[in-house]
């Protein structure tokens, strides 16, 4: 999808992007846990314009038999866009990008989640994409780490994701997707933030190696900035009336 | 060490550190005990542990759960147990040791798609957990009504001694016969009070953290049914 | 997991005494259908888009369009395409991959109760005769699956058409050129809602949630267009109908199937 029209002016000379942010804002974040009936844990993020919904099923039996792991549990994830979710309409078969995402979104998850308890079983996180606006692997990364923590699903600590980038020479925080096509770089981080482990990293793009520093940094604690949102979305289904004290 | 009870706990988040031993639902990182799922934490003579509010069933020696046949071999029948592994169980604890394959038929005693009641024998996860239903109220449930619920929500339904549960079967003239994992069995002579026990049996597990849920479920009970 | 779908021997006993009252599991009547909220504009970069949810089964339907060269035989006619998947979140059992024999007949059915009932003028929809015209796709996406999927689609995707706005076109050398900021109506003349009726025993019942519809003898949807004429009908199940059955469920869909066109004109209030 290139060709883009370049009028739109990236960052303007009070660095103010076009969608009205500051070079270090993200885009506006909500999280619901525990959205869908049948899912064992599901969660539904609204990132800026992306909207995605994570359903979870697991542990359970895994089919066919062979690909099961008689010493731990498996996770399996696929990341699919809805035909309606993009500009122009998208034939619903994965596309080599869709499975290239899920493998990269599962490597983000696998260090967080303990399935060592379930052997012969997987887990699986279903992402689908219902509107796209740039970011969307880091947004369904998001929202797939407070589906398996909804699901019960062990885990070491929750996986926040948040892009960094560049555009106008300038680098900027949480890339949306006019930016994407019109911008320089765009750095996709996937992070542990109580472990301080980055579990998913891509770049497309250019980055001197100043840059490339820049870049982490604002990303890391762009990715800090989401973690709140998720504990929020937790904390509101599980802990909404009273305090934990009366069990 | 002092004992603490009922702190509200994330997957990631450090619980305590220091000398305590990492116990269920616990890891540990350096001198941190974190806790690995959304619960309350409670620690308790220097053994930190987290009490899960969601997650399925996991099998344990000795509860009693409902379950489901859904095949069988020649030898055992397998039962969804609501969990993760479905629950075997052996001809052997039905027909006696004198069991033969030859001359003694499975179906005649359990099909596919009858309700037990049976105790977790073995519930080693390198197999299929073992069940008996030789024992006193197991064996098949030959009528009432399947309800799931998230096992998490059952201690929330029995109720301290039992009160909850109780007071839904004296307003409803229901029996429930409740699983450990989740699934429950409610037999009623009428059909209103199946369904109002039904409701009842939801609402706890929609509101199973909700402060004046007792009352609720008082209020829901006693009004007219339509 | 199949196994948690395997139906026990005692449910269906039950639904069936609960029948001979009258009643259901869930308390409704037999002629009730659940609970139904429609919301419109849910994906607001789509040309439309609506989520419909009925009872706990719920549907997420978008609306895209864009220029099409036209199928040889109907160079006169815009072109629709309406289809429908369960995403793999909706339920266990729900599988990736090419689309089973269940999930076809979703889609074949949905796509033919908006195209049989004539929802669309497609004349109305061309750019240049035989070298270019309008495509419309409707895609569902089930989200949630406590049965009768059909319906739910059914309410989806006529929603969405009914809410849509379509961009407007411009033949520049030929070739179509979407003009920025301006948009126009659909041409719908009908609102097409179909009602999905099962058979337990000699009951009829609307609307068959997940337990009704793993239990039954024989299911038939009925679409009804704003007329009150029967555009569309879809058999299924293992057993059959009588010819009185036939003919009630007919006269039901009807009836419910007025009810719902007003939810579903209610909801798509504000966007024609």
């Amino acid at each position: 999808m290139g060709g883009r029209d370049t009028n739109i002016v990236l960052l303007d000379e009070n660095g103010i992007r076009s969608d009205g942010r500051k070079v270090n804002e993200t885009r506006k974040v909500t999280i619901k846990a525990g959205v869908l009936k049948n899912a064992n844990g599901s969660a539904y993020i609204e990132f800026g314009d992306n909207k995605i919904l994570v359903g979870v099923y697991g542990p359970r039996d895994v089919h066919p038999k062979h690909m099961s792991d008689t010493s731990t549990g498996i996770l399996r994830c696929r990341y699919h866009m809805a035909p309606f979710s993009v500009g122009e309409r998208k034939n619903p078969a994965p596309s080599r990008r869709e499975i290239e995402i899920s493998k990269v979104i599962k490597e983000a998850l696998q260090p967080a989640v303990i399935l060592k308890g379930f052997p012969r079983t997987a887990v699986d996180v279903y992402m689908e994409v219902l509107q796209a606006d740039g970011g969307t692997r880091c947004a369904a990364l998001t929202g797939a780490s407070v589906a398996l923590a909804d699901a019960g699903i062990p885990m070491r600590d929750l996986v926040a994701g948040c892009a960094a980038g560049k555009a106008a020479d300038t680098v900027i925080l949480d890339v949306n997707n006019e930016e994407d096509q019109a911008g320089q770089a765009d750095l996709p981080i996937g992070y542990m933030p109580n472990l301080e482990k980055i579990t998913l990293l891509q770049l497309d793009g250019v980055l001197t190696p100043e840059e490339y520093k820049e870049c982490l940094e604002i990303g890391i604690d762009g990715c800090k900035q989401v973690y709140e949102i998720q504990k929020k979305a937790l904390q509101e289904k599980y802990f909404s009336t009273g305090d934990g004290k009366n069990g | 060490m002092s004992n603490e009870r009922g702190r509200h706990v994330i997957p990631g988040e450090v619980i305590t550190s220091g000398n305590y031993r990492s116990e269920q639902n616990t890891f540990m990182e350096g001198n941190k005990i974190i806790s690995t799922v959304i619960g309350l934490s409670d620690i308790r003579d220097d053994g930190v542990r987290v009490i899960p509010l969601t997650g399925g069933y996991i099998p344990k020696d000795d509860d009693m759960v409902i379950g489901k046949v859904v095949s069988h071999s020649a030898m055992s029948w397998l039962v969804n147990i609501n969990s993760c592994y479905d629950g075997m169980l052996p001809a052997s604890d039905v027909f006696g040791r004198d069991f033969s394959s030859h001359s003694d038929d499975l179906t005649s005693k359990l099909d596919t798609g009858d309700l037990i009641a049976a105790r977790i024998v073995n519930s080693d996860r390198t197999r299929d957990p073992l069940l008996t239903i030789s024992g006193r109220e197991l064996g098949k449930i030959d009528s009432g009504e399947l309800i799931r619920i998230s096992p998490s929500k059952v201690p929330r339904l029995i109720g301290k001694r039992g009160s909850m549960i109780q007071m839904i079967e004296n307003a409803t003239n229901t029996n429930v016969t409740i699983g450990q994992n989740g699934l429950l069995v409610i037999t009623a002579d009428h059909s209103n009070g199946l369904i109002k026990a039904i409701n009842a049996i939801e609402l706890i597990e929609e509101q199973a953290h909700v402060a004046n849920l007792t009352d609720k479920i008082n209020e829901m009970l006693e009004s007219k049914s339509e | 997991m199949a196994s948690s779908v395997i139906i026990d021997s005692l449910k269906k006993a039950h639904i069936l005494e609960l029948l001979a009252d009258g009643k259901r599991l869930d308390g409704r009547s037999l002629e009730q259908t659940r609970e139904l909220s429609i919301d419109v504009g849910v994906i607001p970069k789509a040309e439309g888009s609506a989520r419909a949810r009925l009872g706990d089964t719920e549907v997420v339907a978008g609306v895209k369009v864009q220029p099409e060269r036209p199928f040889p035989d109907t160079g006169d006619q815009g072109m629709l395409i309406c289809t429908a998947e369960i995403l793999p979140i909706a339920h266990p059992t729900a599988e990736t991959g090419p689309p089973t024999p269940d999930v076809v007949e979703l889609a074949r059915v949905t796509d033919r109760g908006i195209r049989e009932s004539k929802m669309l003028d497609m004349k109305q929809l061309v750019l240049e005769k035989d070298k270019s015209v309008i495509g419309i796709f409707c895609d569902n996406a089930v989200t949630d699956h406590d049965g009768n999927l059909f319906d739910v689609c059914s309410y989806a995707t006529t929603a969405a058409l009914n809410s849509c706005k379509l961009p407007k076109y411009e033949m520049q050398d030929d070739k179509p050129v979407k003009i920025e900021g301006e948009t126009t109506d659909p041409p719908i003349s009908t609102l097409p809602v179909s009602v999905t009726m099962a058979r337990i025993g000699d009951y009829i019942l609307v609307d068959p949630n997940m337990d009704e519809w793993s239990c039954l003898d024989a299911r038939i949807t009925i679409t009804t267009n704003s007329d009150g004429n029967v555009v569309a009908l879809q058999k299924g199940g293992p057993e059959g109908f009588t010819h009185d059955q036939l003919i009630k469920c007919a006269e039901i869909s009807i009836q419910v199937g007025s009810k719902i066109r007003e939810i579903i004109k209610e909801a798509t209030k504000g966007s024609n």
